[in-house]
Order: structure tokens, then sequence, then C-alpha cells
């Protein structure tokens, strides 16, 4: 154990509460924090109260470390993560893995020639599979199934989940307070000795996660809307991947996926609840502490160039209709991107401007509202309008009236009460983000692997700051149709 | 100086962490954990009764400066009659927007939206819930406005003019969804024609005035038929004496709540197939389930986890996910509804090919668990996750202030949580067999599949169709949602 560390640690949580005092805020996030020398974080926020603990474990890995052919990787790994481990889902490893090593051989035949080949044979397919198909049910006796899984719920873990988002992959659990040493345990075998058992049929359950979405009114549209909004940047494919990479994605590239990111250098962990540090960090350092450190991963690379043209796309299919106008704004951490973001609350909202314009005064609408999404690398501001079809809202009058509501921000801005009232609910929301150990976790939990947990704080205090001047700045700057894709969806047959 | 005190101190704990709590162990059975005692709050401890008979249930939390108060009504959708069918979707967009005697809706929208709170209404089948959140600095406002809405709305017209437009442009697409048609049409199979089933159209929308929202209010909207729930940074007495000042200038009525009849139609069992051309079938397949004021209510908790509500863990998921790749969700759900049988349903989504073979792969474990006895694993897993997440219940006073004010308004034994650990020790292996028998009766189940009839009917290898090898095939017809007449 490294007194000199630990020392460290404390000096650190004091140094902050101080800093948070001095500040102008009134609002307190003290959130202690301990780097483990693989470089692994450690954040704890106490929360006394019932003896639980929210226990999140964050990757900084998405669908934007993909890649055209492995669109969907992040999330296919993150099922491939309740699988199993060396130790874990397993009665005789050796004797397991003899058999999943003679599965894989066969699949890649197969895959190749399926997938490689315009004609493949489909006999010497079929015998293949009859193969895997035998090894399948002859590795069945050695499986445990669903090991980790059990093993949470039998000790009363709830809020049992795990999430792949464009930039974050987050593990949850909460544990009775006296049983967070098993999260330590499960969750460090399976960044060190994950294995992959039931690769293929778990490729086959996430086929079916997509086709639920793509069953689900309105997606494909909104697919292709997002791919059309971002050309370059890997913001393009939805989470979930493109079919044809779900199919012909293979255990080695997963394989390859996990050794890369599913480091230390490249977790955080975060423990809320009723907890006490130093017992976390003796933990962690037990535990997490001992995985090695891997090499520095490389940013995302491909941002996202100007679009230089108006893009526009019309659809139709299932579900209400809607209008949408998109426009590229900077990313997280963008001096620009505070005003951009109370511009969108004062846009938002049952007293916000579409709503009073387009849905109160001029009918033309059932639900009008504008986001503010930065993100990581490249962002976007959109405006979302469900028209009304009994007023016979045409999406052009639609588009009309948005176009004027921008005009007017960008002529005369917006006024004091406006931008109070932003900035009141804004830290408001804030503090009622406090209230849910689980939000917290998140919250803090994703912020440390972009900017630092701090950014939640310094955000914050950016936002008091915007002026109806610096919003009329970005609208002019932002909102030009050379930046902007325009969607329109009306109900139909075709999807 | 303090500053050097704490870190010895820390250090010194950090010593004897490490010295007593780990030993080397390699699989997660054998760590070894410090005991946890925990006494569930009691519900006494927290109950108020103010002017006129209104009941709260309310805890003092200084943790944030907020304020966060529930009001539980004993009204719903189950008591608006057919011909008004939607009046319970106005009255949740309307309470708020409608404003009061003395306040438009636009202006407290603007003024919480001013001080950074939150205010919602919503309709439930016989409870309904106004909420805030504020700020405690606000508190005096927030409640001013709180009790207004709740005793004097107005209901004005332009916001019945807006909630209209809403309603029925939603309308439009309810039957797009799959997962929305499938649970909707099985409820209609399984209850037959009755206000847990009424749907609102075009018309009974558009007959819906602000007589009847006031007269809807008036009737169900008094102190004895409300129970608050609240917690925050206030002090508690000083709360009661505020809200003192409402309720004391508030009025009970009296009521008679309408007789609902709790006769339901036995459906023919069999396959109840909906088009629509999608790439999935999505399935129910159950009947009638119980209430859950049943005394074998726990063990059917237990039994149901082991059969397909455990997620992972149970036994639908094991087999049709994880083993065969045939689905993202699938289970089974016993759902409760207060004061009337729940439904019981096994659930599945899967591409079109393979919906028999899902379907034979549910019934088959419906026979199981009625006809083996389960594991002691099984057992030991459904228990302890019942036992060890029992502190779920209470993660936050206000969690706990509304579960505490449900139990009492649905007139529920107050003593739930302090006995339901033991209630669940109670469960048996016998029991659970004796509850999948007595509540699970695959013979009278019926079969809601939406999806895409032809290629579901076909099958694949390991199920080949047709379909009616699992019962007779009766094809349900959507209606217009706008008409609620048949479409064609």
């Amino acid at each position: 154990m490294n007194f000199k560390k630990l020392a460290t640690f404390f000096l650190t949580a004091f140094f902050l509460l101080a800093l948070v005092g001095q500040g102008q805020t009134q609002v307190k996030l003290d959130v202690k924090e301990h780097v483990l020398s693989n470089g692994m974080k450690i954040l704890m926020i106490p929360k006394p109260g019932v003896p639980r603990v929210v226990c999140h474990i964050y990757y900084k890995v998405g669908s934007i470390n993909e890649g055209p052919g492995t669109t969907g990787s992040a999330h296919i790994h993150e099922h491939l993560m309740f699988k199993g481990t060396k130790i874990m889902g397993v009665t005789d490893f050796e004797a397991d893995d003899a058999i999943n090593r003679q599965i894989d051989e066969l699949m890649h035949k197969i895959y190749r020639e399926k997938y490689w080949k315009k004609d493949g044979d489909q006999a010497k397919i079929a015998e293949w599979q009859k193969q895997v198909d035998e090894l399948i049910q002859a590795e069945k006796k050695y499986i445990i199934k669903d090991h980790l899984w059990e093993t949470y719920m039998k000790n009363g873990g709830t809020g049992l989940n795990a999430s792949t988002s464009s930039e974050v992959t987050g593990y949850y659990v909460t544990l009775p307070s006296n049983k967070v040493e098993l999260q330590m345990f499960l969750e460090a075998d399976r960044m060190m000795n994950a294995y992959f058992r039931e690769f293929y049929s778990e490729k086959d359950v996430i086929m079916e996660e997509r086709r639920l979405s793509e069953n689900r009114p309105g997606f494909y549209f909104s697919e292709q809307v997002n791919a059309a909004f971002y050309a370059a940047s890997p913001y393009h494919w939805e989470v979930i991947g493109w079919m044809d990479d779900l199919k012909k994605v293979t255990k080695e590239d997963l394989i390859e996926f996990h050794n890369k990111y599913y480091v230390p250098n490249n977790a955080v962990a975060i423990y809320v609840g009723d907890i006490k540090p130093e017992a976390i960090i003796a933990m962690a350092e037990k535990y997490f502490g001992a995985i090695p450190k891997a090499p520095d991963i490389e940013p995302i690379r491909t941002g996202e160039p100007p679009q230089y043209s108006e893009k526009r796309m019309y659809g139709q299919g299932p579900g209400l209709p809607s209008f949408q106008l998109w426009f590229h704004i900077p990313p997280d951490g963008d001096p620009d991107v505070p005003a951009l973001n109370i511009l969108a609350s004062i846009l938002s909202g049952e007293t916000g401007r579409l709503t009073k314009s387009l849905v109160k005064e001029k009918d033309l609408a059932i639900r009008a509202m504008a986001m503010s999404r930065p993100q990581w690398y490249a962002g976007a501001f959109t405006f979302n309008i469900v028209p009304k079809l009994q007023a016979a809202a045409k999406p052009e009058e639609v588009e009309k009236a948005v176009w004027e509501e921008i005009s007017k921000i960008k002529k005369d801005g917006v006024t004091p009460e406006e931008l109070q009232k932003a900035k009141n609910k804004t830290e408001a929301t804030f503090i009622r983000s406090l209230e849910s150990p689980m939000f917290l976790a998140m919250r803090v939990g994703r912020a440390e692997l972009n900017r630092g947990w701090r950014s939640l704080l310094t955000d914050l205090e950016d936002m008091k700051k915007v002026t109806s001047e610096d919003i009329k700045r970005v609208a002019a700057k932002y909102f030009v149709k050379d930046n902007s894709l325009v969607a329109i969806y009306s109900r139909g047959q075709a999807r | 100086m303090k500053k050097r005190n704490v870190l010895i101190f820390g250090l010194l704990l950090l010593i004897l962490a490490v010295g007593a709590i780990f030993a080397q162990v390699t699989r997660p059975e054998d760590l070894k954990f410090p005991p946890l005692q925990f006494e569930p709050p009691q519900p006494a401890q927290y109950r108020l009764v103010m002017s006129n008979g209104l009941r709260g249930y309310i805890q003092e939390d200084r943790a944030l400066p907020i304020v966060n108060l529930t009001a539980i009504i004993h009204t719903g959708r189950l008591y608006v009659p057919k011909e008004k069918a939607g009046l319970d979707s106005m009255l949740s967009e309307c309470l708020i927007k409608g404003g009061t005697k003395t306040r438009t809706g636009s202006a407290i929208e603007e003024r919480l939206d001013f001080l950074g709170g939150a205010i919602s209404f919503s309709v439930g089948e016989r409870t309904s819930t106004l909420t805030m959140s504020i700020l405690s600095k606000d508190l005096d406002e927030g409640l001013d406005i709180f009790f207004d809405l709740l005793m004097n709305p107005e209901f004005r017209e332009d916001s019945l003019t807006l909630a209209r437009g809403k309603i029925i442009e939603q309308m439009r697409g309810i039957n797009d969804n799959p997962s929305l048609v499938l649970n909707r049409e099985f409820e209609k199979i399984l209850y037959g024609d009755c206000p847990l089933t009424y749907q609102e159209t075009k018309a009974t929308v558009e007959s819906i005035t602000q007589a009847d929202l006031k007269a809807f209010h008036k009737k169900y909207f008094f102190p004895k038929n409300i129970i608050l729930a609240g917690a925050g940074d206030f002090n508690r007495n000083q709360l009661k004496n505020k809200i003192n000042k409402y309720a004391s200038r508030w009025a009970n009525q009296s009521l008679a709540f309408p007789e609902i009849s709790k006769k339901f139609p036995e459906p023919e069992p069999g396959i109840y197939f909906i088009q629509k051309k999608i790439n999935q079938g999505y399935i129910n397949i159950g009947h009638l389930g119980l209430e859950d004021t049943n005394p074998d209510y726990f063990a059917v908790q237990v039994m149901n986890f082991i059969l397909g509500g455990g997620s992972f863990t149970s036994r639908i998921t094991s087999k049709v996910r994880s083993d065969e790749g045939l689905a993202y969700n699938c289970g089974s759900r016993f759902n409760f509804r207060w004061g009337f049988p729940g439904t019981f349903a096994g659930y599945v989504q899967t591409k079109s090919s393979t919906v028999g073979y899902a379907i034979s792969l549910i019934l088959k474990e419906f026979e199981r668990i009625r006809q083996e006895p389960v594991s002691d694993e099984e057992m030991e897993t459904a228990k302890n996750y019942y036992l060890e997440s029992f502190t779920d219940f209470f993660q936050s006073p206000i969690r706990t202030m509304i579960n505490f004010a449900t139990l009492e308004l649905q007139g529920k034994p107050m003593n739930y949580y302090s006995t339901y650990r033991d209630k669940i020790k109670a469960v048996t292996k016998d029991k659970v067999m004796e509850v999948a028998r007595k509540y699970i009766h695959p013979e009278k189940m019926v079969t809601v599949i939406v999806g895409d009839f032809e290629p579901c009917n076909q099958g694949s290898e390991k199920f080949p169709g047709p379909l009616d090898k699992l019962g007779k095939i009766h094809r349900v017809k959507l209606l217009d949602p706008l008409t609620g007449q048949l479409v064609e």
C-alpha cells in the first residue's frame, strides 16, 4: 500500500471542499477522488441514509470508437461482458476453452464461405453449422449460465444493467453497503479476464434488439437523418450499428476491442451512498490496482467538416409526423456552448418560445422544442416539432415559423426575464440532480471521462454568465442554411 | 492542524481495513461480508392528520435545499363513464394548464419555471398524483400554487382546446407501435368491454367540457380523499401549520365510488393474431392473474422470479434469450392493479420465423414449473434477491413517504414493509409449486401476437408452421383510433 498516495488523496479532498466553499455558487458537490498507479480513477460521494451503495464503472469507449465494418461493436461488447471470464460462468475453463476454439475455427470458415463469397457452398455451411451446434451442446455442461448476473442478484443487486452510448459504456449495480467488495471483485475480473462465451447466440440477441428498434415508428427515418447530418464524424452511425456489421463482426474483432479499451487507464469507478472512502480506496487498490496499465488511447481523429450546403430529407412511415431542423455546433467545452445551452432552455418547455408561438399562438404544432447536444467531438442544435395534422399544418409553414423565431433571436436576443428563468432552471435542475444517487453517479462518472467532473460546476458557472448579446452572436453564427439539415417526416405507408 | 489529524486518522483506518477485511479469494462465493442490520422506517412515525382529515406522511430531510411534495388522490380512469372516455387524459392535461380561479395556467407555469420548480399532474387507473419539487426558499409560494391547483382549478377553455388537439393528434399513432397495440389488445381480450379497457375516441374527447372536468374535480378532490407525501428541507411542524391554513378552508364531500363489476369474460383459448407488416412477432401468452392483497402474493413473486421475472436468472430468459438467441426481451410477469385481478403473461418479441418456436419454449417452462419442484439454488437466489434488495424501497425519503401514503390510501396493511422479509422467508419449494399450479393455467391461455402473419405462420426448422398447431387462430382487426370503428 502506498501511503504517500493516500496522503495526497486526503489533501485533495480538502482542497476541493475549500474551492467550492470560496466559489460563488451555492451548489456543493463533494466528490472524493483517488487515482490508482495504473491510471484508473476512483470517485466517491458519501451520502448517508439507507445502507446501499450505487456502484458504477464507466469506460471511455462507445460507438464513436468503431469504424466501418465494426459498427455496433461497443454495444456488442457490452453484452459480451456478461458472458463470463476465466473464473466466472464456467466450471472447467480448460475444457470449455478447447471447445470454444473449435467453435471459433468452424465459425471462421462459415463466415468466409457466407460473407466473403458471392455464391458460398451451402452444403459446406450446413455441415459446419451442424458441427457447431453439436459443440455448443457439448459446451453446455461447462457453462454456468449468467453467473455474474445471478451473483449480483442474490446479493441484493438492483439497478443491475449496462449501457452503451456514442462516447461512454457503463456497468451498473446498486448493492447493500456491506457488499461493495463484490462489485470490485467482479468488475476487476471482467476487465482483466473477460471470456466471450456464447458469442454467436448473443449476436442473434443483438440483432433482435436492432429489430425492436426498427419496429419503433420513425426509427428508420431518424437513423438516416442522423447519418446524413454527420457525414464524416463517427456519430454518423447509431450505437446499435448497421445490420450488416452485426452479422459479420467476428469474435477476434471484439477481443481486440476489449484489449484496447477495457484497461484501467480508460476507466473510472464511482461509488455513491453509504460509504467510507478509506475503505473503498483500500479495496480499489487491491482489486483494480492489480491490473496493469495499458498504452494510452488516441482521441477520435475525424471531426465534422463544414457542410457549405443545405441538406434536406423527406420521409414517410408510421408514427407521428415531425419537422426537424438541425445545425452543427461545437463540442462540450467550447466557449459558445453555454450560450447555446441557455438558448435551448429559453426556446423549450411549456413556457418556452417555441411552444408559445407554434403551439399556442399559431396552432401549427402539438409539441415544439429545441435541444442543444454539444457531445464530446461534434455537436448538434436541433429544433423538433410535431405538426398538428388537424390544423392541416404544412411542414413548410412550420419551417417558416421556426425561422421566424430564429430571426427574432438573431435580431433582438432574449429578454432579461427569459435569461434569468433559464439560469434559475439550470441551477435548480442541477441541485435536483444531486438527489438521486444513481443519476449523480451517472453524471459525475461520465463527466470525469471527458473534461473531469469539475466541469459540471464550471459549466454551471459559465451558463450563469451568458448574456443576451452572447445568444444573439451564437444564433447568427450557427443558425444559417449552409450549416443546416431539414428533415420532414409524414405519416404514410412506406417505412 | 485539523487537516493533519484527519490525515492520521485516515491512515489508521486504512491500515486496520487492509489487515482485517482482505484475504485472497478466487471466487465471489468465497467473499465474506460484514453483517448489515436494517430496520425499515415505521409509517406511524411520519403520519400526520391535518385539518378536515387531510392525511400526510411527512419527513424532514435537510441534505439539499429542496422540498418534494406529492398529493395522492383516490380517483382515476376507472371512474370515468364510457361516453366520456378520455376525461382522464383531459384532466391530466388541464389541471395545471387550465389555471385556477385567480391564476391563469400560463402564469402558474411561468412562475414555477422562473423559480426553477417543477410541477406535474397525472391521472392513473384509480389514483392520481400532483407532484411538486421546489427550492426550499420558495416553499411558501410553491405551497400556495400547489393547494390552489388542488382546490380551485378552473379548466379554462383555452387549455381544453389545446389538450383536445394534442390528444386527438396522438390518437392517430396509437396503432403504430406494436408493443402498445399488443398490451392494449391483450387486456381487451382478458377484461372485455369494461372501465379497465374503455378507449377514448375523437368524439368522446370532443364531448368533454369545462363543466365535466369541474364536476369530476368537485366529486373527488377533497381532504379526506387525499393523502400527502412530503420530504425535504423544512421543519415538520411548521409545514403542518402551513398546510392547515389551506386544509381548514377545504370542505369535504360525501362520495360513493361507482360500483365496478369484477366479472370478466372467459375468452376462448387460442391464438389472437393482429396483422402488422413488421419483421418480428410481439407476443403475450396468458390470462388474468390475482390481486396483490391475496395471501399467496409473496409466493407468487418468488415463483415468477424463477419462471421469468428475475431477468437473466430466470428460466424463460435463460432458455429463450441466452441459450437460443431468439429475443432481446422475454420473460413472464404478473401485473397487479388495486382492487382487481391483474394479468399474468409470458412475453417475447422475436423475428417472424421463430415466433412459433419461442412460444413453444415459453409454454414448456409454464408446464415445467407446474410439474417439477424448483431447485434449492433457484429458491436461494430468488429469496435472497428480495431480502437483500429490501432496503431499495426506502431509497429516498420522498419515495418512502409515497410508499406509506399509497398503502394507506389503498387500505392495505400498514405493516406491509415490516412483515415483508418474514413473508418472503416463509415461502417454500412446495408453496412455489402450489401457486404455480393455482395461478398458471396453460389450457386457458390466450396467445396474442402482433406481427406479419405469413412469415410467422411459416415458422422455421425448429418449429415449422402452421401456427394453428398452438391453438385455434382468431384474426383480430384493429379499430380506427379516431372513430373506434372497424376499418375497411
